[in-house]
């Protein structure tokens, strides 16, 4: 199957995904109790004014008329209006996704980094102490709720240790930030040669990407174990055996086996993560995506919402399509 | 010129039940056999009696929690039993290769077939580069795979059950080994495709004068294709001989019962085997393990049979052996 065959026919299969869940979003934000009008209008409207910013929003039409002219905007690459701070939903994503998408890369990178070989190590001796440690290392971090994590690593890195820069944002105050060029502030400073905001970037990342490069690590460590032990165990590795492999080829075997289903899974970890993001997000006052989609939640801020939502949805999509790519690459039996 | 000797042979293995006591099961209670160079050798028994873990044993691919606490494997003249994990990879594969029942798992699905064929001399370091490649191909060949300068780029996951068993074939004699153990080489395959395969097998193994050990539970293989058997049951070898004798005089009851079970003799006598399970090999029965099942069970049957001679090299380990049956 060529590379442009395979491109099409994930794209074919996307959009009504994409599409569907759009649709659910947009009907379960306003089957919902919220009353923006109510909010956006202030104490002081009155019934009138009500119903004119009602009219104004189209809310007063029935779902599916305010669905179908939603869809009219959206093809145009408008994403309407976020209430709050009266800016157009792309302008607020696209100031957004850069901060998410930098502590989600961080943590999901520094999780497989850790992860895949600890997990590979743990699958050599089942039982053995470094299994048995692992287990407990990851338990441990698939337990912890990420907001605990964050606020206590707040209490005990800044409060009482003050190691740690405070946990107000992704640069300090105090310092210039670089012109934004990437999004992510490190990666600018680093551009920019601006090398106190860089230091300070990175402060600023450690203690966010550490609590979630914990929780990414967790299930990666538990699935790779699990992947590996299935591989060992396998026909073919029992063959391999059989036909007087020393052990090194048995091992090169065995991860080239494992590696397809390891991206497959970090890839998920990935798109999953990126939902996750807001409670540390929200923790730290990191200002990304996600700490903005929450806050649309709360407020009812159905563009924001629905924007929000779907960026997690294409990004989901692009991703998967980005390992299924590799994938193919790694793997005969897909092309077939 | 004997390559394989087995003398004796005890497998256990040591496990701990949830009540963490610590429980032996006995699987292999004294086998002792000998292929000779070119001679095919069958080993057939029941699921359970203990043939795959015999040639699993011969490989040197047992590992924890089996162990050996009894016997000997001598292979080419030299103790296989302590050898290290090192010595033993350079005699698997090399000198004794294994045909295994699962080709289509067996194989590494992320290589092709050429260059597993290739993997294969490379790492026992009989051959490399292009001189690995043309051997590869001209054993395609000779295991009559059509077009075998294709099927060198094929994948695994191309190959039908009988194409993958014959690429196993060519995998074990790449490196032209002395020994071949064929564990259930057709199970899974056709009927058709199995005589294809056993066919193919027989005629190597017979033209380049190699010792082969081919373990079922067929005993229509073990009478079209071997010269020599031995019946198992229980981790014990019952009876064993040539294949002719022991087929027109079974002295061991098991045997005889065995072979009125081919559907040939069903179809002629009617059922006339009476179920009946195995010992537990937790706990081993004193004397006869088959005197459950034994029709001719009796109280000499208490103590252990001896290996009563019947004939020349035929044998069978059960007190009434040389009585007519």
């Amino acid at each position: 199957m060529s590379l442009g065959g395979f491109l099409w026919r994930r794209a074919l299969v996307a959009l009504p995904v994409l599409l569907g869940i759009l649709f659910l979003t947009f009907m379960l934000v306003r089957i919902g109790d919220q009353d923006p009008v109510a909010m956006l209008a202030g104490p002081m409207a009155d019934a009138p004014m009500l119903a004119r910013i009602r009219a104004e929003l189209m809310l007063d039409q029935p779902l599916l008329t305010q669905f179908w002219a939603y869809l009219g905007r959206l093809v145009q690459g408008d994403l309407g209006l976020s209430w709050q701070g009266n800016a157009p939903v792309t302008q607020a994503i696209a100031d957004h996704l850069p901060a998410t998408l930098e502590l989600v890369t961080l943590a999901v990178g520094i999780g497989a980094l850790v992860g895949v070989p600890v997990g590979l190590r743990a699958a050599e001796r089942p039982n053995g102490w470094f299994d048995q440690a692992s287990r407990f290392g990851s338990l441990f971090g698939f337990s912890l709720p990420t907001y605990w994590l964050g606020l206590m690593a707040i209490f005990v890195f800044f409060y009482l240790l003050g190691w740690a820069p405070a946990p107000m944002g992704r640069v300090s105050m105090m310092v210039t930030p670089p012109e934004v060029l990437t999004g992510s502030v490190l990666l600018d400073s680093l551009l920019a040669g601006n090398g106190e905001a860089a230091w300070s970037a990175a402060a600023q990342l450690v203690l966010p990407v550490g609590c979630f490069a914990i929780v990414a690590t967790a299930p990666i460590i538990k699935h790779t174990r699990a992947i590996a032990i299935e591989v060992m165990g396998s026909d073919y590795i029992r063959y391999a055996r059989a036909c007087g492999f020393p052990r090194r080829i048995i091992r090169r075997i065995a991860l080239r086996a494992a590696l397809v289903p390891v991206i497959t899974f970090v890839g998920s970890e990935f798109t999953s993560l990126l939902a996750a993001a807001s409670l540390i997000e929200f923790v730290f006052a990191w200002g990304g995506l996600g700490h903005w989609g929450l806050n649309a939640i709360l407020l009812g801020d159905f563009a924001a919402v629905q924007g929000y939502v779907l960026v997690l949805a294409i990004a989901s999509v692009l991703v998967f399509a980005l390992v299924d790519l590799v994938v193919l690459l790694l793997e005969p039996r897909a092309r077939a | 010129m004997t390559l394989l000797a087995v003398q004796d042979l005890h497998v256990e293995f040591a496990t701990r039940g949830l009540d963490n006591r610590l429980r032996v099961a006995q699987a292999l209670n004294g086998v002792s056999f000998t292929v000779a160079a070119g001679e095919v050798v069958g080993l057939v028994g029941e699921t359970g009696a203990g043939k795959s873990l015999t040639a699993l044993a011969a490989m040197g691919l047992l590992r924890p929690p089996a162990r050996i606490p009894h016997g000997s494997i001598r292979f080419e003249g030299r103790e296989i039993i302590g050898l290290s994990d090192r010595e033993l990879e350079k005699i698997r594969g090399r000198r004794m290769a294994m045909i295994v029942q699962s080709p289509l798992t067996s194989l590494d699905p992320l290589k092709r077939i050429g260059d597993q064929l290739v993997r294969m001399q490379r790492v026992h370091d009989t051959a490399h580069g292009a001189a690995a490649r043309t051997k590869a191909e001209a054993m395609l060949a000779a295991v009559r795979i059509p077009d075998p300068a294709r099927r060198m780029r094929a994948w695994p996951h191309e190959l039908s059950g009988g194409m993958a068993q014959r690429v196993l074939i060519a995998m074990a004699l790449v490196n032209d080994p002395a020994l071949i153990i064929a564990d259930e080489p057709t199970t899974g395959l056709d009927v058709t495709v199995q005589a294809q395969v056993l066919d193919t097998l027989r005629d190597i193994v017979a033209a380049r004068n190699l010792g082969a050990l081919v373990i079922t539970h067929d005993l229509g293989v073990v009478a079209h294709y071997c010269q020599r058997v031995a019946v198992m049951f229980a981790g014990r070898i019952v009876e064993d001989g040539p294949v002719r004798e022991v087929f027109s005089r079974p002295s061991h009851p098991y045997t005889r019962a065995l072979i009125d079970s081919t559907p040939g003799r069903i179809a002629q006598l009617g059922w006339t085997v009476t179920g009946g399970t195995p010992p537990d090999l937790y706990d081993l029965p004193q004397g006869c393990l088959y005197r459950d099942r034994c029709p001719r069970a009796a109280t000499a049957c208490l103590a252990a049979p001896p290996r009563i001679a019947v004939s020349g090299t035929h044998g069978a380990a059960c007190h009434f052996a040389g009585e007519a049956a």
